[in-house]
């Protein structure tokens, strides 16, 4: 069966106007305007450009929800296979809205998206980690090149090839790493010399793996009253109730888990345990307060050096744990820190 | 200190008579083999099977993997583990290539145990699907980690070692059909082209996180986690003096056979003359104590600096917390004005937009990747297994797991599996043979 296609194109490439058409509110055409004749070229005819969809840039940029909803509410009925926006060269807004519209369409109708920027659009950078971007020339007269591109690669898609990494394909990163085989195959320990040697002689060369920008945390800055500050314990170290409730996975962990202290003087042995998988479990296990420290805390809680422990401790696993997924089980355990108004936080790691 | 490897090329096999070798086939007398493996009280049951590339079979709970080795002129293969001490990396062992023993659990898998699929999909993730293997599988009474999650694996792993000296043993007087020679002059001895050429160490970072004696790699018996970082000859690493633990999931783990093989140590030696000078080994550990770590790194690069190297290589068993030590050591060494070169596997998440490394630095601006431990990976069932498949998903392998909501249990009912690359066998292939990378999408 034939595949089909839409395309998204901005007022003047839709032809109906300049910067002064620019507050043009979207509409869908069938058939084909504008940069879509050439999409339709380029297809050829395994695919049918069946729309398009042309959209005021400022339109987009100040009424971005509506004008978003309007297009997906014309999306709604139609059948189409994957989603052309642009391409828009260096043209901010025009960028920004096809990284808009791309993202939300993408979502709503599960279809590949592609566009196209020139590493200047600032769009690059706010939507490369949502969307197939490709590298694009700086003005329209790269018009038929970047639409090859585009269309080479979702024919790719819609053909189900074997797709490459960005930089052979020719997109904008997405953040997203996976492993491949080399082919032809070329050994870890061939790579390493040839890597060695260059550095050696100070010729250029390119690590598989660079490092990214340090995402570092800056340290709070102190409590000032210890002594009135509620303070609550968050470990990665893997001490659960000993049938593990919360099914805390030992390695690569995804879930975890918060536990009443309260009236609790120290975690007894037999009671908790450490479910981590990454280190030997043994003193944990016959003192799981070498991990979650409620016995040094009740202490300072006695003597006044803190207001109060919270009334539960939260853990997870942090061996093989992403990351990614670390950032996010905090991300849904700050909402509870917050309502109770937890002033500190120890940070356990094992 | 030289070492001649003598090679013996098996083509097949076969169990038979007389565990003999002739003409690339390699014959074993099961019940005499069976016999060397029971050797231990601790072993309850145990069987062999010959599995060959191509078959439809699937191992797991995979603990270790062996090259049948004899030492010519006597002495153990492993010194320090198998029989007395003696050095390794000088004198004639003759090695069986093409082949390895496998240990496989009969029922019990753990944290650092894998999987091998010797056909259809499955078989590249792992480079024990292009050998002969022959597959020891057993059971053994150590109860007191039945259920544990982590296993030091000792009777199967010694019984593994004692059944590769044994089949080894029937090449021990015989021609070999490749004679490969190792051999570095003192370090301070070479001659002046050899000297005149940028040298290099390779910094081996072997696993050593647990803290109780029995799960790390030994080097010459001894418990890497109660070392110092130490310089060592690469024929010892080569022949038998350092064998793998019991400890980290499996894919970025170091078997034996890939230590006795280590390809980066023979490429170094292949580049030795002709592009650089290739000082030798420093051996050190990855100890989860940060002191322990920040030692260790001032070790490395201190003796780095004192061998001259102008280059090096550390390459790190694992990852997640040993990354902290793999960055560490690389920072050291580059702060020390030595150029260097990481090879390491990465962790990027299941979807692929995690951080790679645990501990990242600008200052490690040339590494290799190995592969991607956390990627999912879906097989379909296979016609025979050898182990318990089950093992995959209840005794907390690495990348196997009981529940999940989406993926379901990593062990279903038609005998397919979803699992994280994690329980591969040695499927990163850090020391050297991998041919995977990764790259961003």
């Amino acid at each position: 069966m034939m595949k089909k296609a839409i395309v998204y194109i901005n007022q003047f490439f839709g032809q109906i106007g300049g910067e002064d058409k620019a507050d043009f509110e979207p509409v869908i055409k069938e058939g084909l305007v504008g940069p879509a004749l050439e999409y339709q070229n380029q297809l050829g005819d395994e695919v049918k450009v069946t729309h398009t969809i042309i959209c005021g840039d400022n339109y987009m940029g100040s009424h971005t929800e509506e004008a978003i909803n309007t297009i997906l509410g014309f999306l709604e009925d139609k059948e189409f296979d994957i989603f052309f926006a642009g391409p828009a060269f260096r043209a901010g807004r025009y960028g920004t809205a096809c990284g808009h519209i791309g993202k939300a369409v993408q979502e709503k109708f599960n279809v590949p998206v592609i566009t196209s920027m020139n590493d200047e659009n600032p769009g690059v950078e706010m939507f490369r980690k949502d969307l197939y971007i490709f590298k694009g020339g700086a003005s329209a007269a790269s018009m038929r090149n970047d639409i090859k591109k585009m269309v080479d690669f979702g024919k790719k898609i819609l053909n189900g090839e074997e797709l490459l990494s960005a930089e052979e394909e020719g997109y904008f990163g997405r953040g997203v790493r996976k492993q491949i085989w080399l082919n032809p195959p070329v050994t870890a320990a061939d790579r390493v010399m040839d890597m060695l040697l260059k550095k050696l002689n100070g010729e250029p060369f390119q690590t598989e793996l660079p490092i990214p920008p340090q995402d570092k945390v800056p340290i709070a800055p102190p409590i000032k009253d210890l002594s009135k500050a509620t303070i609550a314990i968050v470990t990665s170290g893997g001490i659960v109730p000993v049938d593990n409730p919360d099914r805390i996975q030992s390695a690569s962990a995804t879930r975890w888990g918060r536990y009443d202290i309260s009236g609790l003087d120290r975690l007894e042995k037999g009671v908790f345990k450490t479910i981590h998988a990454g280190f030997d479990p043994a003193v944990a296990n016959e003192d799981p307060n070498v991990i979650v420290p409620l016995d040094a805390m009740r202490a300072f809680e006695r003597e006044g050096k803190i207001g109060k422990l919270h009334e539960y401790f939260y853990s997870t696993v942090g061996t093989g744990t992403t990351q990614g997924e670390a950032a996010r089980m905090a991300r849904e355990m700050i909402p509870y820190l917050k309502e109770a108004n937890v002033d500190g936080v120890i940070l356990i790691s094992t | 200190m030289k070492l001649e490897l003598g090679n013996f090329y098996v083509k097949d096999i076969v169990f038979g008579d007389k565990t003999s070798y002739s003409n690339g086939i390699l014959t074993i007398n099961k019940e005499e083999a069976l016999k060397v493996v029971m050797e231990d009280e601790h072993i309850t049951e145990a069987d062999l099977y010959i599995v060959k590339p191509g078959d439809k079979v699937r191992l797991v709970p995979v603990k270790e993997a062996i090259e049948p080795r004899v030492r010519v002129n006597g002495g153990p293969v492993f010194p320090g583990v198998t029989g007395k001490l003696m050095q390794a990396g000088n004198g004639r062992t003759h090695a069986l290539k093409d082949c390895s023993v496998l240990v496989v659990g009969k029922h019990w898998g753990g944290f650092q145990d894998g999987l091998i699929d010797m056909s259809g999909e499955g078989a590249k993730y792992t480079y024990y699907s292009q050998l002969k293997n022959i597959v020891l599988v057993a059971d053994t009474d150590e109860d007191f980690e039945k259920h544990e999650q982590q296993k030091k694996n000792r009777a199967l792993r010694w019984a593994g070692m004692r059944l590769a000296e044994y089949i080894g043993s029937c090449v021990k007087d015989l021609e070999p059909e490749k004679l490969e020679t190792f051999e570095l002059e003192p370090v301070i001895r070479r001659s002046k082209n050899v000297n005149d050429l940028p040298s290099v160490v390779l910094v081996l970072q072997f696993q050593s996180q647990m803290e109780e004696l029995g799960y790390n790699d030994l080097v010459y018996g001894w418990d890497t986690n109660r070392m110092l970082p130490t310089y060592m000859h690469p024929n010892e690493i080569l022949d038998g003096a350092v064998i793998s633990g019991s400890f980290m999931p499996c894919s970025s783990k170091w078997s034996t056979y890939d230590i006795q093989n280590f390809p980066m140590i023979r490429r170094l030696y292949e580049e030795h003359g002709k592009t650089i000078n290739f000082l030798g080994v420093i051996t050190t550990n990855l100890n989860v104590a940060m002191d322990q770590k920040e030692r260790a790194a001032l070790f490395v690069a201190q003796m780095a600096k004192s061998l001259g190297a102008d280059g090096a290589i550390v390459a790190e068993e694992g990852y997640g917390n040993p990354d902290a030590d793999f960055i560490a050591c690389i920072v050291a060494l580059e702060d020390a004005g030595i150029k260097t070169v990481g090879l390491t596997p990465e962790c990027t998440g299941r979807d692929g937009r995690s951080q790679p490394l645990v501990t990242v630095d600008p200052k490690a601006d040339a590494i290799v990747s190995t592969g991607d431990v956390s990627q999912l990976i879906e097989l379909p069932p296979m016609e025979t297994v050898i182990g318990e498949l089950q093992s995959l998903a209840r005794d907390g392998l690495a990348g196997g797991w009981a529940v999940d909501e989406i993926l379901g249990p990593s062990v279903r009912e038609d005998g397919s599996i979803i699992m994280e690359n994690n329980s591969m066998f040695c499927g990163d292939q850090v020391v050297g043979w991998s041919i995977k990378t990764v790259k961003e999408f």
